[in-house]
């Protein structure tokens, strides 16, 4: 495996990441740049560069064709798509094991049956794994939408096939709602997944998102690193997570049946690599299947953290057909308690993006702190890409220390020149629901903590940014 | 040198400030004075109010805004401009940049508040632009597949 070149086709921090497990493997991480983004700090951690051509997306990173010349331009082993973009395409992983290029996630066949969502319910039907009732398979037009949802009841969910990351997906409460919402829907699946293709299914209420990790070989040998509770969610994108679930709290049943139900769902489609089924638990402890990502996860470290099981250096591992770091399912514990928070560039009470350029960039942390971010003073954050800059991670003894090291972090992570959210973290992490750990996927919805995000002092604000002028002025001689 | 900041509402605030011996900043805000205290430590910058207490100070750079939670304010040294941008509450503005994806109304056309007039697309979200008051399309600026700049006009409504 060592000295083997691998394409990363990512960006931000999960470029970094990537990068960072394929140096300490000893293989070639290539990193690229665009035409719209020519210094992306991932490069810094990249051995070589290539670049790749184009102004958007559809010409650079969802690009098939381009991808593949750079491929064979630079003599390209393996590729890691990271997260979105062509991460969970089909076509990109056949035209890879067509040349028989590594692609470092899972076989194109179990890519293909869990990519695409209508498949995978069947599938996870078949294996004995409850879903959500919902079409059982895609939705071409408006009206068998509205069939469908008056079959099943409202409120309905109109969510892209190819969809992920909560992005292409939206809630219905009425036909009027569907009629409405359709056309969009199939915009924003074209121009994010580069696929219109859309599903309905039942949306339940008050649901807890929870999905297990999924570690598995080319050997047959499937294992679960136990779960993380995703329910703190806003346009139904994730926001905080935490490992373990304070929602299961002790119920180590609860705990054992998802998991190995997980399992089960993987073993279903042959699963070769890190992934992640994703389920949504009723008040009841009930849970559904609900898809499983076949990619590595925005918030995989938490998993990191309170198991010790690096799961991107595994996952490149069992790509080139190395051994897993453990030899069975007993060899995984969990460790204490980890809290992940997503810092966006976006107003913290509407929640919306804003684009910007960074021009301060500070960190002072407490012991037991992650910061997997892509942040660097004059970085500029565009329109073009998700706003999620950062993911600050703490590991604690317990939740409360978790939650105590957390707090503490986001006083210490100072960015200045854009808006971000973390002002609303602040709110959140001392909110009494979710301190307590009793939070759905509403939490945002009715608990409202954007509403109690306060201004900043301002009068204080202003004599400081005065200062950073005036020692810039000095030429920073102060 | 006096300092002003000023909102997309108009709203300013102006400070004065002197810089004394001593990495001293002395500031003048409707008469009251605060003096701020900065020094580098391991090439980083820290401020104090008391010269007891210190916090590290994250802005660096130099940057015509200064960001708060909820707002954002331009920065001015010296002087005072006329005005940010023009049009009351029927300019339709983008306040960040984008795409517009589709436009739902043309020249002429009548709106009520909260209609949706366009589509802007950014960080793969769609945002719906929705008319601010009551009445009819002046000008439309844009057209569908067009990317635009913060600040940019991008319809006007002629109350009525």
């Amino acid at each position: 495996m060592k000295g083997k070149r691998v394409l990363i086709i990512n960006r931000g921090e999960i470029a970094i990441r990537v990068a960072k497990a394929l140096n300490e493997l000893g293989l070639v991480s290539v990193g690229v740049w665009t035409d719209n983004e020519t210094e992306p700090p991932h490069l810094e951690y990249c051995q070589e560069w290539v670049h790749l051509a184009g102004n958007n997306n559809k010409e650079t990173y969802l690009d098939i064709p381009k991808i593949m010349k750079i491929i064979d331009d630079y003599k390209i082993d393996g590729v890691h798509p990271g997260y979105g973009f062509l991460s969970e395409n089909r076509d990109f992983s056949e035209a890879l094991a067509k040349k028989g290029i590594v692609f470092i996630g899972p076989n194109p066949e179990a890519v293909y049956k869990m990519g695409a969502k209508d498949i995978s319910k069947q599938i996870a039907k078949e294996a004995g794994v409850p879903v959500v009732p919902g079409s059982t398979g895609e939705v071409a037009t408006v009206e068998e939408a509205i069939k469908i949802g008056n079959e099943i009841g409202y409120p309905v969910l109109l969510k892209a096939v190819a969809g992920g990351g909560g992005k292409g997906m939206r809630p219905c409460y009425s036909t009027e709602d569907v009629k409405t919402n359709f056309a969009a829907v199939q915009r924003e699946a074209l121009s994010s997944f580069g696929y219109a293709g859309l599903l309905v299914e039942k949306y339940v209420l008050n649901p807890h998102h929870i999905e297990v990790q999924i570690l598995a070989d080319k050997k047959g040998n499937v294992y679960h690193v136990f779960e993380r509770e995703c329910s703190v969610q806003r346009r139904h994108q994730k926001i905080i997570e935490e490992a373990p679930s304070p929602f299961i709290g002790n119920d180590e049943a609860v705990r054992k049946a998802i998991c190995e139900t997980a399992v089960k769902c993987a073993k279903a489609v042959n699963y070769d690599s890190a992934g992640t089924v994703e389920f949504i638990m009723g008040e009841d402890k009930k849970f559904y299947f609900l898809e499983m990502n076949t990619r590595i996860q925005v918030e995989h470290p938490i998993t990191e953290e309170i198991t010790g099981v690096d799961l991107v250096a595994n996952m490149i591992k069992v790509a080139f057909d190395q051994p897993l770091d453990f030899k069975s399912q007993d060899d995984i514990k969990i460790q204490g308690h980890a809290i992940e928070l997503r810092i966006c560039a976006e107003d913290p009470v509407t929640m919306l993006p804003a684009p910007g350029k960074v021009v301060g960039f500070e960190t002072t942390f407490p012991q037991g702190i992650r910061f997997d971010h892509c942040i660097y003073p004059k970085f500029t954050i565009t329109p073009d890409f998700d706003p999620m800059i950062g993911k600050l991670i703490a590991k604690g003894f317990n939740r409360e220390v978790a939650l105590r090291k957390v707090r503490n972090a986001l006083d210490g992570l100072l960015i200045d020149g854009i808006k971000t959210n973390i002002a609303l973290h602040k709110v959140i992490l001392t909110e009494e629901n979710f301190v307590k750990g009793q939070y759905s996927t509403n939490y945002i919805g009715t608990v409202k903590p954007q509403e109690k995000v306060a201004p900043k002092e301002e009068i204080e604000a202003f004599m400081l940014k005065i200062a950073a002028i005036e020692l810039n002025q000095m030429g920073g001689k102060a | 040198m006096r300092y002003y900041f000023m909102n997309q509402e108009m709203k300013d605030f102006a400070i004065d400030v002197e810089v004394m011996p001593g990495q001293v900043l002395e500031f003048t805000h409707e008469g009251q004075k605060k003096s701020l205290k900065v020094k580098n430590l391991a090439g980083k910058y820290f401020y104090s109010f008391d010269g007891i207490a210190w916090k590290k100070l994250a802005t660096l750079g130099v940057n015509e805004t200064l960001v708060s939670n909820s707002e954002v304010y331009k920065v001015f040294r010296g002087y005072k401009p006329a005005g940010l941008n023009k049009g009351g509450a029927g300019a339709l503005i983008t306040q960040m940049p984008g795409k517009v994806v589709k436009l739902f109304k043309k020249e002429g056309d009548t709106v009520v508040k909260g209609e949706t007039v366009l589509i802007l697309e950014a960080m793969k979200m769609e945002n719906e632009i929705k008319a601010g008051v009551d009445g009819k399309i002046k000008a439309v600026s844009v057209k569908e597949g067009q990317a635009l700049e913060a600040g940019f006009l991008m319809a006007e409504i002629e109350e009525v």
